[in-house]
């Protein structure tokens, strides 16, 4: 899960990533999961009543890697029985690859 | 020690709950081209909180639907039917099977790893060009047979799962080590007492022995499908065991690399998204 953060919208500077899709009260989509805000839309939405966001917090490079590396144990840990079986190497890589993205 | 045998463990399987009734019709629709959608749409929507479950999945971003859908009707039209019944079914099975009272068995992992089946399934069968819903449905309800054995024999079962944890092997092996049987075993009699679809009831009595299976079957993909699950971390459980894996039914699947990455990434974001229905 990608770290976020609930930040009121008069403390959010534009170039922010929207961490989830924002819907107004009858749930229609105003903005998508991952939208860069701009300043405009800082002035529209908070004209919608719009007053917090949800947004992506930056990531500490420091910690990422050491998450990454508990991630890897895991699967080790997970295949600790079936490493070195012909038939587990395909799963086994493509976990670990997927999960040196996925690590949270 | 002296546990019940696989006849004593079947002839007892009226002591789980039965399957909820709305359960029942949705997997007889499974293998029925004409299913009265609209009765079975307003029999859903009369429990309300199985319909505001599934109404929350259909509502999260995964479906990226541009509005929201109100009820149970509404998100048959814009999701299709067999989306809607397995979300229903889903919501069902987990909220209407509880396992009773069983030191070391943790009811909401084992629905957890269900749920993460049935997604990994679904995603290997789209791989594969095959029928994805019955599939879902399969990795579901595959390890029903533990849940069973649980609820049958809770104390024969909790000493099962020490075993298991003790020495470090599968749950399937300390099964047959103490019982004789396993819970596929358990879980193909119910199949058939419940009168599940053909290729359900082949993935659950298989799913551990793909090649008494069909060839690339059912069970072959539930088989796989249940590595993945694991492989991903998605019980939540802390001793989790990659299965066994047979050798020649991950040949015949044939998936490469590529094809394996996707798998993997739709199986965590559909789960991610579908586990919303365990409450």
């Amino acid at each position: 899960m990608t770290p976020s953060s609930l930040v009121p919208i008069t403390d959010i500077k534009p170039g922010a990533t929207l961490a989830e899709a924002l819907c107004d009260a009858s749930g229609a989509l105003l903005r998508p999961a991952g939208y860069v805000i701009a300043e405009a839309d800082l002035e529209n939405l908070q004209r919608r009543g719009i007053q917090t966001l949800v947004i992506v917090t930056p990531r500490d490079p420091a910690e990422d890697n050491r998450l990454r590396e508990a991630a890897r144990a895991r699967v080790l840990h997970i295949f600790r029985h079936s490493a070195d079986a012909p038939e587990a190497q395909a799963l086994l890589h493509a976990v670990l690859a997927f999960r040196q993205e996925h690590f949270r | 020690m002296t546990h019940p045998s696989l006849a004593e463990m079947i002839s007892r399987l009226h002591k789980l709950p039965a399957m909820p009734a709305v359960a029942m019709e949705l997997l007889s629709s499974l293998a029925s081209d004409n299913t009265e959608v609209d009765a079975l749409a307003r029999r859903i929507a009369q429990d309300q909180a199985i319909a505001a479950r599934v109404l929350r999945v259909a509502n999260s971003p995964f479906y990226g639907l541009q509005t929201q859908v109100g009820s149970i009707r509404d998100a048959i039209v814009v999701l299709g039917f067999s989306s809607v019944r397995s979300l229903v079914l889903t919501a069902t099975v987990v909220s209407g099977l509880p396992a009773g009272r069983c030191p070391g068995f943790s009811q909401e992992d084992f629905w957890r790893h269900g749920l993460a089946v049935g997604v990994a399934a679904r995603s290997l069968a789209r791989a594969l060009g095959r029928k994805a819903d019955n599939l879902f449905i399969a990795g579901l309800l595959h390890d029903i047979g533990r849940l069973a054995m649980v609820v049958v024999a809770p104390d024969d079962y909790a000493r099962v799962i020490a075993t298991a944890h003790e020495q470090d092997c599968p749950l399937q092996q300390a099964e047959i080590s103490a019982f004789g049987y396993d819970h596929a075993a358990v879980g193909a009699a119910l199949a058939q007492r419940w009168n599940f679809p053909a290729d359900i009831r082949e993935a659950l009595a298989f799913h551990h022995a793909p090649t008494d299976g069909t060839t690339g079957g059912p069970a072959a993909l539930i088989h796989y499908a249940d590595a993945i699950a694991k492989a991903l971390d998605l019980d939540g459980a802390e001793n989790t065991l990659l299965p066994h894996l047979d050798p020649a039914t991950i040949d015949a699947l044939d998936l490469d690399q590529h094809t394996l990455a996707r798998v993997l990434a739709e199986t965590q974001e559909g789960f991610d998204h579908c586990s919303l229905l365990l409450g």
